[in-house]
């Protein structure tokens, strides 16, 4: 095929499928603990990351996975110690963020094309580095989440009772947002900073239609993912339009057709 | 055949202003309701004893250990309040619920064991929901879900059970069985039971003590004792009486 010619489509493949990988296994923690809005404002928090990148010459992947996983592990602390609603919390740092990502963005003059590609996703953004990163971090990330898994659900399920059979909450806790932190920093460049929230929930509320226990959730909720990361690069590639639009546009067909064929497979 | 050990001691305990300065001790083997009115302090006595939260002053116990230094987890089971409640979509199966009592020894590199695979069968069968337990927790009937949530708490093989408010939701019929089981773990299988309720007929026919707290200790009796106070009028501010049933 055409598509497979170019190295710039292969690093795309190579990048996306790792973070659809990725995007759903973890969504599938923050959705059941309703948490939805924690990717959304990572995502805005990883363009803060960005715009240092940008202000000091630096590998963007880095920085916007560095930012996003300190400011995360800073809202789960004032989450935990301060009586202040997630959501609001969320919000804040949301909106202050981009504030500070624009403000710092417009001091250094990259307010052109490239911040563009940041919010929507470009393919042709992945660079061979970049790959590198993906997939270590990827690799990494898939064996904590294995290795944690049962923890993590049960936290997920009743973080009270798991606390009553000495299973650390907190660490836990902190090791969910720093992986959702990573993996937002890492998929910002292919999916875009507007859009990668929808790539963590949509596939998992898909996979959540069709009454299945959540092992099987997951695995099909990763399947969804993938199949949108695909095709969705497929046909922005041949359409010439934003991959990152492209995949949440696939999964959104994904979600209504889960919608109306859940019955078949329940 | 009772031990005489404390295997909870609460002293001079308090916390802000929803627990004052209670103390009691419970022995291996009792089967202790806590009743008193809304707002007591009952769920708040539970998390201190848990570790939940943190006292502002005095002392839980547990087995003989400060609350703090204890880290023999396993020997509690704990079933929060509003497990009956169906408000979820969480995709979970009984089964994954149950064998959710192995978290906290299971990681990439140790599964669980076949033993602790029978095992589950066995606390499957034990409650009743083995005919469940590939069905989702959103699917099942308030009784069903209790039943699965003590389950995941006896996996751990526990010496306490500590129940908050077991029976909200829970038509008469499944109460009468879920009492009868409590009384089996606690007769046959001598594990001691705390538990809070509002189900005052069962204080009668199958605990041993009755803890009544309204933030600080009105009374901790045996319960023939409680039945001849007036605690039930000071608690709940009525003319309150228990009647007894026959199992």
């Amino acid at each position: 095929m055409e598509i497979f010619q170019y190295d710039f489509m292969i690093r795309a493949f190579i990048a996306g499928i790792f973070i659809a990988i990725l995007a759903s296994s973890l969504g599938m923690f923050v959705v059941v603990r309703r948490y939805s809005m924690l990717s959304d404002a990572l995502a805005h928090i990883s363009l803060l990351g960005v715009a240092f990148g940008f202000l000091f010459s630096i590998s963007t992947t880095w920085s916007a996975i560095v930012t996003a996983v300190i400011i995360s592990w800073l809202i789960e602390y004032l989450r935990r110690n301060y009586n202040i609603y997630s959501d609001s919390l969320l919000a804040i740092f949301l909106t202050g963020s981009l504030s500070l990502a624009i403000i710092i963005i417009s001091l250094s003059h990259s307010f052109n094309v490239s911040l563009f590609n940041y919010l929507f996703g470009s393919i042709v953004a992945v660079s061979t580095n970049d790959i590198y990163i993906i997939s270590s971090f990827g690799i990494l990330s898939v064996l904590l989440i294995a290795n944690f898994y049962q923890k993590l659900l049960f936290v997920a399920f009743d973080e009270d009772v798991a606390f009553t059979t000495g299973i650390n909450t907190s660490f836990l806790n902190y090791l969910l947002v720093s992986l959702v932190a990573i993996t937002i920093g890492l998929s910002i460049k292919i999916v875009g900073a507007l859009l990668i929230g929808a790539l963590m929930i949509i596939p998992v509320i898909s996979a959540m239609q069709y009454g299945k226990s959540f092992l099987k959730t997951a695995v099909l909720a990763i399947i969804f993912s993938i199949t949108s990361v695909v095709l969705g690069l497929i046909v922005s590639f041949y359409v010439s339009i934003p991959s990152g639009a492209t995949i949440v546009v696939m999964s959104l067909l994904i979600f209504i057709s889960s919608l109306f064929k859940n019955k078949i497979f329940a | 055949m009772k031990f005489i050990d404390d295997v909870i001691e609460v002293k001079n305990l308090n916390y802000q202003t929803y627990i004052e300065d209670i103390s009691f001790s419970i022995k291996r083997g009792d089967y202790v309701a806590i009743i008193g009115p809304n707002g007591g302090g009952k769920s708040t006595l539970i998390r201190l004893i848990l570790g939940l939260i943190t006292p502002t002053s005095g002392k839980v116990k547990l087995f003989g250990k400060d609350r703090i230094n204890f880290k023999n987890n396993s020997k509690i089971g704990y079933v929060p309040q509003g497990v009956t409640k169906n408000d979820s979509s969480f995709p979970i199966t009984v089964y994954e619920v149950i064998k959710l009592g192995f978290a906290h020894k299971s990681s990439l590199f140790s599964s669980i064991s076949q033993e602790d695979r029978e095992y589950i069968e066995f606390i499957m069968d034990k409650v009743g929901v083995t005919d469940l337990k590939n069905r989702l927790i959103s699917e099942l009937s308030g009784g069903q879900r209790q039943r699965v949530m003590i389950a995941r708490a006896l996996i751990s093989k526990p010496d306490i059970l500590i129940l908050d408010e077991p029976n909200t939701g829970v038509d008469t019929n499944s109460q009468k069985i879920f009492y009868d089981f409590l009384k089996e773990l606690n007769q046959k299988d001598n594990i001691t039971i705390l538990f809070i309720t509002h189900d005052l007929e069962v204080i009668v026919d199958d605990v041993t003590n009755v803890l009544c707290i309204n933030r600080s200790l009105l009374s901790y009796k045996d319960k023939n004792e409680v039945l001849q106070c007036n605690t039930m009028s000071e608690l709940y501010g009525i003319d309150a009486h228990v009647v007894h049933h026959n199992h």
